[in-house]
């Protein structure tokens, strides 16, 4: 009698494992889709409610009016021309100077051992740890006492404060990921401490560095609870002004929405042309 | 061209001595070899040489000049790094410049200068690349040339050759000697690898928890090992050692133990009888062992079972078992057949034995 060999019983196989390659590509697709389309949604009914005179945008989903009235309409209000260059000025300001700080202090925190970087780190870790709304009220009354309220000071400082908590650990990484020997060779070929640091470190963390200037613009660009509770009427930027077309007479969506599509288009062409540096960037 | 003098150099990180205690004399264009294992405080002495490591005592001085105070970029040194260090963001040519223009050389100068490092090195197709489009062995060329342009004083390496795959370290082995043919100069080599040292040194120095073990030329080390850490680390495969018991028996002296008996006669070891009834450690490199039964008074005898047996092609290395542990023997004749647990006997000149105090290392003759 011939025994009869055991074909081994089949693995149970999960879900994913179980589909055929193309249907597995295919449920992908449809996620990724699903996905895309529960970000996307906002902006496209953003876009739609600028593209609706007034009157209709209560009914969006019935009406066939469509213009471009509501952006001609608020580019020429000055409040909204002014909150973008002041959008545009405060941002690349922020930036700039956070840039400055973070680098070195990036640099430091990770080169350098001892009670200052320690400091500094523990510092840095406690401001991040309170509630980014907590600091709101205290700012105010610090930006009055010092007579900066409402001036481009008493916004910026508060961002570059924000910023060098937050980035200053990002910073480090970069510079955790740059090979220090580069340096030592730099100080032994005829630099200072200082000189291999800008001529050799940095240039190494250009990559890291773009990608933070991205991140530091847009958050700026974007923010909006600093500004509004820190700013009156001669600092306005773009995000407070849009949520003044919410008023006492009534809501004006349509130029709400207008004015929230041009804010879209700078931060948009930044996304755009930084992308690749951001993902090369935090790969780092 | 000078002499590098290193006297009572010391560090520490506040309780941890990493380096005690070091003394060393380097004459101009002598090539000397820090080795040991890692943490034994190698790499800190030669960064402190650099100046990339703060002295916290003593004094090192090059062409007569102490140089404790002084920065790196005016101590006249070069230094090539484990993982080349190269500029990523310059083209191989601006690395090579980039510590001449440091110090205001004309271009020209620089240019001949770089052109004729390259052709020592073949490194001339290479000069418009950047560093990330070469290959490890190129990198660590241009590395090196970095360092000959420069001219300097000294020669730093700090384990150059570990990131490289065996083939490609053995050929820069051979690299590194004839470059230093072609351009002598004084220069500090740093490596955990015995056979980097011995190949490279003209002297070594043996290091261990921060502490000079040995310094000598590579046959000194071979032959006269100072301590039992010197005599396990240079050789390959490690020397055996046995931990025996010393005894007098008639004339000479006896060394009992592991289920053997070495007889001494006391015109090998003078010194060994004060040590009758303490152990000893005994030392056998693989090499001295030759397979056969001892005779005359000049060679001692012993025997094992045969546990393994590694064919290298032109040797054979065996493991005997001896005792608990395995005794090696190498340079046996590769095409004998031993079967696996046979007993094998072997011989060895008692002049090729090495004997070490069994609580110090410290070696006995």
């Amino acid at each position: 009698m011939t025994r009869a060999s055991r074909v081994p019983a089949e693995r149970s196989k999960g879900f994913f494992e179980a589909l055929a390659p193309g249907g597995r590509r295919m449920l992908f697709g449809l996620a990724a889709i699903g996905v895309c389309l529960i970000f996307a949604f906002p902006v496209f009914w953003l876009v739609l409610t600028a593209l609706r005179p007034g009157y209709a945008v209560y009914y969006v989903h019935r009406g066939t009016d469509f213009t471009l009235d509501n952006f001609l309409e608020v580019i020429v209000q000055e409040a909204v021309l002014k909150g973008m260059f002041n959008s545009f000025m405060i941002s690349t300001l922020a930036t700039v100077i956070s840039l400055g700080v973070t680098v070195t202090s990036g640099y430091m925190l990770s080169r350098f051992k001892g009670p200052i970087p320690n400091t500094w780190f523990s510092l840095i870790y406690v401001f991040r740890c309170v509630p980014y709304v907590s600091w709101v009220l205290p700012l105010y009354f610090v930006t009055q006492s010092l007579g900066i309220f409402d001036t481009y000071w008493g916004l910026l400082l508060p961002h570059v404060a924000v910023h060098i908590c937050f980035f200053s650990w990002i910073m480090k990484g970069f510079f955790d990921g740059i090979d220090p020997s580069m340096e030592y060779a730099a100080m032994i070929d005829g630099c200072s401490r200082w000189g291999a640091f800008w001529r050799v470190a940095m240039p190494a963390a250009i990559p890291g560095l773009t990608a933070l200037a991205i991140l530091c613009w847009l958050y700026t660009w974007n923010e909006f609870l600093f500004a509004l509770i820190l700013t009156s009427h001669q600092t306005q930027i773009l995000t407070v002004v849009m949520a003044q077309f919410v008023h006492e007479l009534g809501m004006d969506w349509h130029l709400m929405s207008a004015t929230g599509v041009l804010a879209l288009g700078p931060a948009l062409i930044v996304t755009i042309f930084g992308q690749k540096y951001v993902i090369r960037g935090l790969k780092v | 061209m000078a002499e590098l003098v290193i006297t009572n150099l010391r560090k520490s990180y506040g309780n941890v001595v990493a380096v005690a205690d070091f003394n060393l004399e380097i004459a101009d264009q002598e090539f000397v070899v820090l080795v040991g294992p890692s943490g034994c405080g190698k790499s800190t002495t030669l960064r402190m040489i650099a100046g990339l490591e703060d002295i916290s005592g003593g004094t090192i001085a090059i062409g007569g000049r102490v140089v404790n105070e002084l920065q790196p970029k005016d101590r006249d040194i070069a230094m090539v790094f484990q993982n080349y260090a190269l500029y990523q963001h310059m083209t191989v040519y601006d690395n090579l410049a980039f510590g001449l223009r440091n110090r205001r050389v004309p271009e020209t100068a620089i240019d001949e200068e770089i052109q004729r490092v390259s052709r020592i090195l073949s490194i001339e197709p290479l000069l418009d690349r950047r560093p990330r489009q070469l290959s490890g062995g190129q990198q660590q060329r241009v590395a090196l040339g970095r360092c000959i342009v420069r001219n300097p004083a000294v020669f730093l390496f700090d384990e150059p050759l570990s990131n490289l795959d065996a083939q490609l370290r053995a050929q820069m082995r051979l690299e590194i000697k004839e470059l230093r043919q072609r351009v002598p100069t004084t220069a500090v080599f740093v490596t955990h690898d015995q056979v980097e040292a011995m190949t490279l040194g003209d002297r070594i120095v043996v290091m261990k928890d921060g502490l000079v073990q040995q310094v000598g030329t590579p046959l000194e080390l071979y032959r006269r090992p100072r301590n039992r850490f010197v005599a396990s680390f240079i050789g390959s495969p490690a020397m055996n050692f046995l931990e025996m018991r010393a005894e007098t028996a008639g004339a000479g002296m006896v060394l009992t133990g592991l289920g053997l008996s070495l007889a001494i006669p006391s015109r090998f070891a003078p010194g060994l009888a004060a040590r009758a009834g303490r152990s000893v450690v005994v030392g056998v490199r693989p090499q001295h062992a030759r397979l056969g039964v001892a005779s005359g008074d000049d060679h001692v005898g012993l025997s094992g079972r045969l546990m393994v047996t590694e064919q290298l092609g032109d040797e054979q290395l065996l493991a005997v078992r001896i005792g608990s542990g395995d005794f090696r023997l190498a340079g046996i004749d590769p095409e004998r057949v031993f079967a696996p647990g046979e007993t094998i006997a072997a011989a060895i000149a008692i002049e090729n034995l090495h004997l070490f105090d069994s609580e110090t290392g410290a070696a006995l003759r």
